[in-house]
């Protein structure tokens, strides 16, 4: 059955739900299997209207769950066709017995979650909760921080995911409503050269291949299943880093669009630092630019690669660095913030001597300000002064009630 | 509440419907003798969602209950199955009380909200006679 | 930086019509961002949608705005929130309402002292479009009041944005936005 092409404008006003969607139109998908959840609903609902419109030719598979939905996308993808969904919150944590199903069976699967906090209380707005959530679940994770990157690692998610040395499936993270509901410019790539980027999909031992026939998601026990964990982060380490980097320079050939593993922002002569992730890193950029104006030498670092996390860049990024503050979006639950900790982990191991400390903000979606980032960067320079934390570790940004600080 | 601190909540994701303890079953308690916390719904008005309103003519309503049962926001008062008229604090001005009143003419329609009601009723519509 | 604030009720277009505005304005060169805060989402609930233009990419996500325009869109929310709140002794307002610009000032005395524009954006829409969608009338109001664009470049504009609807809705919403041009005072 032949299907439409859509024409695009150079640069369109989308969302990051419209913009994902988009993407994984052109990205020519055969399966989607996917249960609508706030706010992520607009990318599978605008896929079904693209597929109702003849603009996709594969199956769109409604399902009962959100557990329903990636099974459905690992049999689809272990019967050998490429496969993506999308989700949030409560609909991903419903999702993640499979999620670890999907990576054990090395199964290349895409899938968008747009960021949202996780009941109780209940609350469709973003932080990064579901994203910490499956953080040890063994998938790829990158991290846009508009609309316009929402597109574009749609697009890179597929060729690193897919890549018969890689085979690990892969989430592209967005911030609920303040990417995927807020309308920005999105240059977009021609249908064409959208899919000849991505590429033709290349089976691997599918099910579908019966002069091969294979059985997929074997049971092991102590015998065997270490191993295949061991296999799994084994490829993480040392595949993926170096994947995610070919295509992120063949995206860049092609689109003059530069990604790299760790987001650096005025970092080359930076006294003091954020490290961030999500929109909050593009507001931090632009605070970083004003302190600069009143004399403080600030700089932003953002992670577009959340796992395999780029210990060494991170490190490298702010090795000169005299005071650094690791903001995290989401509930600590008695510890320190997961960004905060891969950080301190980072740098270990090393000679730099960073007063580090760290931050959790804007749960629930909570505004983070511009004020809010005055203040930390304030701050930071405090710690830079005297080479040191002078504060606790763990501080609290934007919440009502006394001050929170503690470790 | 909206300024409450983290450390002025109770714990759990709670809010309580009435101030205090309960000491008489509610439902056997009239709505104006109730001590409605400040966080229950009864304390909230909808009024001014509405852009237009429901006026009630009572000439026509024959009791059916129907508007009561298919108000989406129990905004019908009804007691004893006589109609007495619309809660309009909770009244969002959806219309569907409208939409299902069986009476010819309909013993509810709706106005804009600036619309006069005593205006309204003394030139309600009359029979349709198509409709039979 | 342009920022505009629309006060709105869940159903009556504010996101649309936010969004509508951003893409006209990008197809200019400028830079723009159409956001909303949907509180509980529900049908009639009020609620917030904002813009911002700029000459630059807009990479401020905050959603803590100083409006230079306020588009109040629901008759009654000027009159039972403050559409005031963060707003600049510059901002200019513009409401709607079946009320002339003194009454509604009379009524909602935080408008005292401000640039207040008025006109009844539903009553244009039903007579118009048939429904009570104010948001492309409110569109035509600010291109009175900000002469941001010719009236004639920003209806053809909105034909193309408002396309996908059949041909007599789009007639109705291009007579609804010269109506608002031309009414609002």
């Amino acid at each position: 059955m032949a299907f439409d092409k859509m024409e695009l404008k150079d640069i369109e006003v989308w969302d990051g739900n419209h913009a994902a969607a988009q993407a994984m139109r052109q990205a020519q998908i055969d399966v989607v299997a996917a249960y609508p959840i706030t706010p992520s609903t607009p990318i599978v609902e605008g896929y079904a209207k693209f597929k109702a419109d003849n603009y996709v030719e594969g199956e769109f598979v409604m399902v009962e769950s959100e557990h329903a939905a990636m099974s459905g996308c690992v049999g689809a993808a272990a019967a050998g066709g490429r496969v993506a969904t999308a989700t949030s919150s409560q609909g991903l944590a419903l999702m993640a017995e499979v999620l670890y199903q999907a990576s054990g069976m090395r199964l290349p699967i895409v899938l968008n979650l747009v960021n949202r906090a996780l009941a109780a209380p209940l609350n469709v707005n973003g932080d990064h909760s579901d994203m910490y959530m499956v953080r040890d679940s063994g998938w790829i994770q990158f991290d846009a921080f508009s609309p316009q990157e929402a597109y574009d690692l749609n697009l890179i998610a597929f060729r690193v995911s897919e890549d018969h040395d890689v085979r690990i499936p892969a989430i592209i993270n967005q911030d609920g409503f303040i990417t995927s509901h807020t309308a920005q410019g999105v240059h977009t790539l021609s249908d064409d050269v959208a899919y000849n980027f991505v590429g033709e999909y290349k089976p691997m031992n599918d099910m579908l291949d019966f002069e091969n026939p294979v059985t997929h998601g074997v049971q092991t026990e102590e015998d065997w299943h270490f191993e295949h964990k061991a296999r799994q982060h084994n490829d993480m380490m040392t595949i993926v880093p170096g994947k995610i980097e070919e295509v992120f320079a063949d995206f860049e050939k092609l689109t003059g669009r530069k990604y790299n593993k760790v987001e650096c922002y005025d970092m080359n002569d930076a006294d003091v630092a954020v490290v961030c992730m999500g929109t909050s890193v593009e507001t931090a950029r632009e605070v970083a630019t004003e302190m600069r104006a009143k004399g403080i030498k600030a700089g932003v670092v953002g992670i577009r690669v959340f796992r395999p996390f780029p210990f060494f860049e991170i490190a490298e990024a702010i090795k000169d660095i005299k005071a650094v503050a690791v903001l995290d979006r989401c509930a600590p639950g008695g510890a320190a913030g997961t960004l905060f900790n891969e950080i301190s982990g980072s740098l270990y191991n090393t000679d730099l001597k960073i007063a580090l400390s760290g931050y959790i903000y804007g749960l629930g979606g909570r505004d983070l300000t511009k004020a809010h980032l005055v203040d930390l960067f304030n701050e930071l320079q405090a710690n830079a002064d005297a080479g040191k934390v002078l504060t606790q570790q763990q501080q609290f940004i934007g919440v009502r009630g006394p001050k929170l600080a503690y470790l | 509440m909206a300024k409450q601190g983290w450390d002025e909540f109770e714990i759990g994701s709670l809010l309580r419907s009435f101030d205090g303890k309960i000491d008489k079953c509610p439902a056997h308690t009239p709505q104006r003798d109730r001590s409605y916390s400040e966080n229950n719904s009864h304390v909230a008005s909808v009024a001014d969602w509405r852009l237009i309103k429901p006026v009630y003519n009572k000439d026509y309503c024959i009791d059916c209950q129907f508007c009561w049962v298919y108000c989406p926001d129990v905004s019908i008062i009804s007691r004893d199955k006589k109609m007495i008229g619309i809660d309009m604090d909770h009244c969002k001005g959806c219309g569907i009380c409208v939409e299902v009143c069986p009476t010819n003419p309909k013993s509810l329609l709706m106005f804009p909200e600036q619309a006069d009601e005593e205006t309204e009723l003394a030139s309600w519509p009359t029979k349709d006679e198509e409709e039979e | 930086m342009l920022e505009i604030r629309w006060h709105s009720r869940a159903g009556q277009g504010a996101v649309t019509g936010a969004k509508g505005l951003a893409d006209v304005i990008s197809t200019t060169g400028k830079h723009v961002q159409a956001f909303a805060f949907y509180g509980s989402a529900k049908r009639g609930a009020p609620m917030t949608a904002y813009n911002r233009v700029d000459d630059s990419v807009i990479m401020n996500h905050e959603k803590y705005m100083e409006p230079d325009f306020v588009f109040v869109i629901d008759p009654a929310l000027a009159l039972t929130t403050d559409v005031t709140v963060d707003g600049k002794d510059t901002t200019k307002y513009i409401i709607t309402t079946h009320m002339s610009t003194e009454e509604l000032i009379k009524a909602q005395p935080k408008l005292e002292g401000k640039e207040v524009y008025t006109l009844d954006c539903i009553a244009i829409a039903n007579e118009t479009i048939g429904r009570p969608i104010p948001n492309t009338p409110m569109l035509g109001a600010f291109m009175k009041i900000s002469e941001m664009y010719d009236i004639e470049f920003f209806k053809e504009s909105m034909q193309r944005v408002l396309a996908k609807l059949p041909q007599k809705i789009v007639d109705a919403n291009m007579v609804a936005i010269q109506r608002a041009y031309d009414e609002v005072k």
